[in-house]
């Protein structure tokens, strides 16, 4: 099949204009979700049944049901009950919904791989519970936590290709509204695979740059 | 230097902790002398290192009371002649005061060794930083690590780890000093350097409880030895007696296994 390469680069700036939504929202959503989930953990580990019982639902709510089902809640059913949110917005708040949840679940495994004699040590010689999670199980869950936390990061990045589904001007549905007007399919899909492919391999990338770096010290 | 028997540093007043339905300690008494090295010996599973854990409260226990240096450790005693288990606060600051070193070192592995000594000093005693170094490189120094103050701990062999993670509890200035089974982890030519910087210790007069399986150890260390079988003490008293003339039948029992399984 032979490539129509004088329409793909006709065409470029459409993919760029797309492009910096999808980096706009997976940005936005990537911010939000390393801090919600943070939030969601203390609640998970915290002495007080009822943040635990809360957080805990929370994630099963959000990990058992498809982020498009929760996308098309938020955008269309809250429209209904009249809390309309924009595509972006409501995109957004699905992604970080859900994926605050995951996020939450790798915080939560990053600190339990820390041994209970590192929590001893610290203990020992006269720590608070505050400067123990400071000073020790912090850093060394953090350094644990960076791989499954770059994996979720590209998992991100690619679900973002679902708000295409409620109408938001990103990178697929960019790729749909042109595929719908040419021929040219094969050639746009392609592209598109190659744009994310980029922004997934930079990710990629920082995140092994970052396990290089904190791993020196192990 | 001679034990000061004035008053007490540490004092077990017939404390009892059980783990579900196993009593692990049986109402055990023992009063520890400023200066003085008591040394804990006894069977796996005897009641030993809980008993040693108990006295900076990292086992809880269910009956009795513990003093050290004049305090109660974990609980303090109501109007009523409860129990009250102190604040987070109360037990970290007593916790401050007293020294343990572990069988696994339990040092910090994403710190230097430099700053594995200075973390104490620095977040807990609110020691200036300038302080906290000059003080970790001189206790570095005395274990006889100087040339290891930047090196992460994964780059030290086990002797070296535990001699850093004796450092690190002394940088505390701690009235007492606790040591679980510290050479049990260690290959047999690393045990040496570790017991050495222990000896040292005695010799410049620190309150030392030492729980041990290095019965020659025990004998050239130890101003008392108390051998503890089943959660009770069973016997104690000056090493020289203790092994060459034991008077419970148990103790025989434990010293004959243990010279027929270590020492032919």
């Amino acid at each position: 099949m032979p490539i129509n390469v004088s329409f793909l680069v006709r065409n470029l700036p459409l993919f760029y204009e797309g492009a910096v939504v999808t980096i706009e929202l997976s940005v936005l959503t990537i911010v939000i979700v390393m801090v919600w989930g943070l939030v969601i953990v203390t609640g998970r580990v915290s002495r007080l049944r009822l943040w635990r019982l809360l957080a805990g639902g929370y994630i099963q709510l959000v990990r058992n049901t498809p982020v498009l089902v929760q996308m098309y809640f938020i955008y269309f059913g809250l429209a209904m009950a009249g809390f309309g949110l924009s595509g972006f917005a409501s995109g957004l708040l699905a992604l970080s919904l859900q994926n605050g949840g995951y996020v939450a679940e790798i915080y939560r495994a990053g600190f339990e791989s820390i041994s209970m004699k590192q929590i001893e040590g610290a203990k020992a010689l006269g720590m608070t519970r505050w400067s123990l999670l400071w000073l020790v199980v912090l850093p060394q869950a953090f350094v644990r936590v960076i791989p499954p936390l770059g994996n979720q990061l590209i998992l991100i990045i690619k679900d973002t290709s679902l708000v295409s589904a409620i109408a938001v001007g990103e990178l697929t549905q960019t790729g749909k509204l042109l595929s719908e007007r040419t021929a040219a399919t094969y050639e746009i899909f392609f592209t598109l695979a190659v744009f994310y492919l980029v922004m997934t391999s930079i990710v990629g990338g920082m995140v092994r740059l970052y396990e290089r770096r904190f791993a020196i010290a192990h | 230097m001679g034990v000061d028997s004035g008053h007490p540093t540490v004092q077990l007043r017939n404390v009892s902790v059980r783990f579900g339905r196993m009593q692990v300690l049986k109402h055990v008494s023992l009063s520890i002398d400023r200066r003085e090295v008591v040394v804990i010996i006894g069977r796996s599973g005897s009641g030993k290192t809980t008993l040693l854990r108990c006295i900076n409260f990292l086992e809880e226990y269910d009956e009795g009371e513990i003093v050290v240096d004049g305090e109660l450790i974990g609980y303090r005693t109501g109007p009523d002649g409860q129990r009250i288990r102190k604040s987070e606060r109360e037990i970290a600051a007593a916790r401050s005061n007293i020294g343990m070193v572990f069988q696994s070192y339990n040092l910090f592995p994403h710190m230097t060794v430099l700053r594995n000594i200075m973390a104490g000093p620095i977040h807990v005693r609110r020691m200036s930083r300038q302080e906290a170094d000059a003080g970790a490189r001189e206790l570095l120094a005395r274990v006889g690590l100087s040339d290891k103050v930047d090196e992460y701990p994964i780059k030290l062999s086990g002797g070296q780890q535990q001699r850093v993670a004796i450092a690190r509890a002394l940088a505390m200035q701690p009235k007492v000093m606790l040591f679980d089974e510290v050479t049990s982890a260690l290959d047999p030519e690393l045990v040496g350097e570790v017991l050495a910087v222990i000896k040292q210790l005695a010799r410049d007069g620190m309150t030392m409880v030492v729980v041990t399986h290095e019965m020659q150890f025990a004998r050239d260390i130890a101003n008392r030895v108390v051998f503890i079988d089943e959660g009770v003490i069973v016997e104690q008293g000056q090493p020289r007696d203790l092994f060459s003339n034991p008077s419970s039948e148990r103790l025989r029992a434990f010293l004959k296994r243990y010279r027929e399984g270590y020492l032919l």
